[in-house]
C-alpha cells in the first residue's frame, strides 16, 4: 500500500477556516489534496457524531476547525 | 475517543482565522503528514461478511 | 436503612392527605427478590405499598421528564443530582418537584449476588451491613460492602444534595475512594489492545436500550440510534454499531451523568457500560472541575465558556 494516500474530513467553520482555504486558493498556495471539506455554519454545529459517521463511512482521519 | 483505541491523531482540531491562509496551508501539511504516519482508518470498516 | 420505609409511608401519606403533591414516586417489593420496582402513589391509602431497601436502585429522576403535576419523589444522593440536572435542563420546575431526601449506603448489585451462590435464591433479607441470602438448600451471609454496586462501592455523594424533607440523618460520605482506577488501567494500554477491551466488553450487547430506558438523562424524543435520515448508524448487532451507540449515548450524558448505575443495573447482559461514561465524568472532573448535579446556580461545563477552559489539543 505505499500509493495509499490518506482521506481526511475536514469540517470547517464558514467563518474562520474556511475563508482561510478561500484566500489559500485565491493566493495559490499549493496544499495537500488529502483534506475534503465540508463547511459547517460554525463549529458550534459540529457533532460528536459527525465525527464518528465520516470515520464509519471511510475516511481515515478527521480534521475540525474553527 | 483515545480511551476507546482510536488513535488520538485520527482527530485533529485548530483555530484558524479567514486571514490566515498560510497557517491553514501549514495546518493541512501537518495533519496530512500525521495521518500518513499512523496508516490507514481499519478499525472503523464494517465486517461485511459477518453481517451477511 | 431499615427504618425509611415506615418513614417514608408516614411523609407519602401526609403529603398525600394535605395535598401537598398529586402523586408519590417511590418503590414497591418487586414480585423477585432484588428487584424492587417503582411505584407511583396517588392516594393516602396506596402509600402502604411503598418500600425501601437495599435493591432500589433505579433512579427515580428518571420518571420526573416533563411532568405537569405536582409530584413528591423518594430520592436517594445520585437521583437527587438527576434532579438537579432535570431542573437545570427545565424538565421540571423545582415548585413541582417535592424532594424526599434518602441518605444512602449503597444499592446491592444482584447480578454479583446471583453470580455468587449456588441455584435459585428464593429470599434476601438485610441488617444495617449485612445481606442474608437464601436459596433452596442453603443460607449465606454476605457484608453489604462485599455485594454493593460498584458505582456505590465508589460514590461519594451518599446524601441528597437537595431535598426539601430528610428521611433520616445525614450518613457519612466516602472519602478515601479512587474513583477512576479501573479507566486509568484501561487508558495505559496500547491501542489496539483498548479496542480489543471495548470490543470484547460490548460483544453481548443485544441492542435493547435498556441502559437508554434507564437513565434519566435519556429523555430526547428522538434518540439518535432512531433517526433515519439520516442515519448515523445500522440498528443491527454489528460491534461497530454497538460501539458506536454507546460511544455516542456515553457522549451525550457527557457532564450530566452522576453514576448512578441504573444503566448498568438494567443492562440484562451485564456489560460495564459506565466504564464509558465514567471516562467523561473524569475529564469533566479533570478539566473543568465540574461534577453533575451538585448546584442549581452553576451552568453545567458543557453549557458554559471560559477563559481557562483547557485548548492544548487546538492546534
Amino acid at each position: 500500500m505505499s500509493d495509499w494516500e490518506p482521506k481526511i474530513v475536514s469540517f470547517l467553520c464558514n467563518w474562520c477556516s474556511y475563508g482561510a482555504a478561500d484566500l489559500a486558493g485565491v493566493g495559490r498556495m499549493q496544499y495537500p489534496s488529502n483534506i475534503r471539506v465540508i463547511r459547517i455554519p460554525c463549529t458550534g454545529r459540529m457533532d460528536p457524531k459527525f465525527a464518528l459517521t465520516a470515520l464509519r463511512e471511510g475516511a481515515d482521519a478527521v480534521w475540525v476547525s474553527g | 475517543m483515545e480511551l476507546m483505541g482510536v488513535e488520538p491523531d485520527r482527530l485533529h482540531f485548530s483555530w484558524i482565522s479567514s486571514a490566515e491562509s498560510t497557517k491553514f496551508v501549514n495546518v493541512v501539511k501537518e495533519v496530512t503528514e500525521k495521518v500518513k504516519a499512523i496508516g490507514p482508518n481499519n478499525h472503523f470498516i464494517k465486517d461485511t461478511a459477518k453481517v451477511a | 436503612m431499615l427504618g425509611y420505609t415506615e418513614k417514608i409511608k408516614e411523609i407519602a401519606g401526609r403529603l398525600l392527605k394535605e395535598c401537598t403533591v398529586d402523586m408519590v414516586i417511590g418503590f414497591r417489593k418487586g414480585t423477585m427478590p432484588m428487584m424492587n420496582e417503582p411505584c407511583f402513589a396517588t392516594t393516602p391509602e396506596a402509600v402502604d405499598t411503598l418500600w425501601w431497601d437495599s435493591n432500589c436502585g433505579i433512579n427515580l429522576a428518571n420518571y420526573l421528564t416533563n411532568r405537569k403535576e405536582k409530584v413528591a419523589v423518594i430520592a436517594k444522593g445520585c437521583d437527587s443530582r438527576n434532579i438537579v440536572t432535570h431542573i437545570i435542563e427545565n424538565k421540571i420546575k423545582r415548585d413541582q418537584v417535592y424532594i424526599v431526601g434518602v441518605p444512602c449506603t449503597g444499592m446491592i448489585d444482584k447480578r454479583k449476588i446471583t453470580g455468587m451462590v449456588k441455584g435459585e435464591i428464593i429470599a434476601v433479607s438485610e441488617t444495617e451491613d449485612t445481606i442474608k441470602i437464601k436459596t433452596a438448600d442453603a443460607e449465606t451471609l454476605f457484608d453489604k460492602t462485599e455485594v454493593l454496586q460498584q458505582n456505590c462501592a465508589l460514590c461519594i455523594h451518599r446524601n441528597p444534595v437537595i431535598f426539601d424533607e430528610m428521611v433520616a440523618d445525614a450518613v457519612q460520605e466516602q472519602t478515601d475512594v479512587d474513583r477512576y482506577a479501573d479507566i486509568q488501567k484501561i487508558e495505559t494500554m496500547g491501542t489496539e489492545e483498548k479496542w480489543q477491551f471495548f470490543d470484547d466488553l460490548l460483544s453481548p450487547c443485544i441492542r435493547c436500550y435498556a441502559c437508554r430506558n434507564a437513565c434519566p438523562l435519556c429523555y430526547c424524543p428522538t434518540c439518535f440510534v432512531d433517526e433515519a435520515k439520516p442515519q448515523w448508524m445500522g440498528k443491527g448487532q454489528d460491534p461497530l454499531d454497538v460501539r458506536t451507540f454507546h460511544f455516542l449515548r456515553a457522549y451525550h450524558c457527557a457532564g450530566r451523568c452522576t453514576d448512578c448505575g441504573a444503566c448498568e443495573r438494567a443492562c440484562p447482559v451485564g456489560i460495564n457500560m459506565r466504564l464509558l461514561t465514567r471516562k467523561l465524568e473524569m475529564d469533566c472532573q479533570e478539566q473543568f472541575g465540574w461534577e453533575a448535579g451538585l448546584s442549581l446556580d452553576q451552568r453545567p461545563a458543557m453549557d458554559v465558556y471560559q477563559a481557562n477552559d483547557p485548548e492544548a489539543f487546538i492546534k
